[in-house]
């Protein structure tokens, strides 16, 4: 009987987890724009563009990145000012960890001197995210 | 260790769907050498091929060819990454069923279970998205597998 039990807890966490992971996939978080862009990491420093770059973070084991990357390179190449950039984080932790950054794909919309607008936590979804960008593009 | 193709990513879903009722039935019966099969299982998907479950060879030669075909390609890193993950639940889940722990065999194979779930329903795996938060606690578990 406590095998009954155990199988429909799995079942009632699994269906709460997929829920919230379906709530929160492509949620944007504007950030407060005072935060000091001093301390972003140079490897993400490098690939700041002009006008807004989104830096993905990926990992070699995260299969939704793939998605995130066609998606992200797709409105990059249709919006002036957008660019793409992805930056592999499986050997740089202390990369993801110094940007709050715990789950892949994760995207931070950057302006060319580093302060971050927003981010995007799972993959993006295309319509809102150009929407939430729009102040920030040329 | 021998890097798989890309596969089509219908397979490993079915392949959960699988996982997922064996260990449902692991959890019913409490029959913990079905447990310690499936361990095997993600032992070898893991560190050795992906080619090696059988549950790929069922959905390529029984269901593949009746479905409309797909270009669409995933990795195999996460999927192995994926396997890793099942391995280390099932393994403390058959030890736990083995040794009399019978509530740590039952907690270990339902997380088990619950990633198997997600990843058949949704597609989501868990342990692949939360590599970074894996690897800050678990720094043993940093790329496993090395291609």
């Amino acid at each position: 009987m406590t095998g009954v039990w155990a199988l429909l807890g799995a079942l009632a966490v699994a269906g709460a987890i997929g829920v919230l992971f379906k709530v929160r996939e492509g949620r944007i978080s504007r950030r407060d724009s005072s935060a000091d862009s001093m301390d972003l990491p140079v490897p993400v420093r490098d690939l700041l563009a002009p006008g807004v770059t989104l830096v993905q973070l990926s990992t070699t084991f995260c299969a939704p990145c793939r998605h995130a990357k066609v998606i992200l390179r797709d409105l990059a190449d249709r919006t002036d000012g957008l660019t793409h950039a992805e930056l592999d984080v499986t050997d740089l932790p202390d990369v993801a960890a110094q940007l709050g950054v715990m789950r892949t794909p994760t995207t931070l919309a950057l302006t060319a001197d580093g302060t971050e607008v927003l981010r995007v936590g799972g993959v993006p979804k295309r319509d809102s995210l150009l929407a939430a960008l729009q102040p920030h593009l040329p | 260790m021998p890097k798989d193709a890309p596969v089509d990513p219908r397979g490993p879903r079915f392949s959960a769907w699988m996982t997922t009722v064996v260990l449902a039935v692991v959890l019913l019966t409490g029959w913990w050498r079905l447990l310690a099969a499936q361990t095997v299982l993600f032992a070898m998907c893991a560190f050795i091929s992906l080619k090696l479950n059988p549950w790929g060879h069922v959905y390529r030669y029984a269901i593949q060819p009746r479905i409309t075909p797909t270009t669409e390609r995933e990795e195999a890193a996460p999927l192995r990454f994926a396997q890793g993950v099942g391995f280390v639940f099932a393994l403390v889940g058959t030890l736990g069923y083995a040794t009399g722990l019978t509530t740590l065999g039952m907690v270990a194979t339902g997380f088990a279970l619950i990633a198997a779930l997600l990843n058949a329903a949704l597609g989501l795996c868990l342990g692949c998205e939360m590599y970074l938060l894996l690897r800050r606690y678990a720094p043993a578990l940093a790329r496993p597998q090395s291609q």
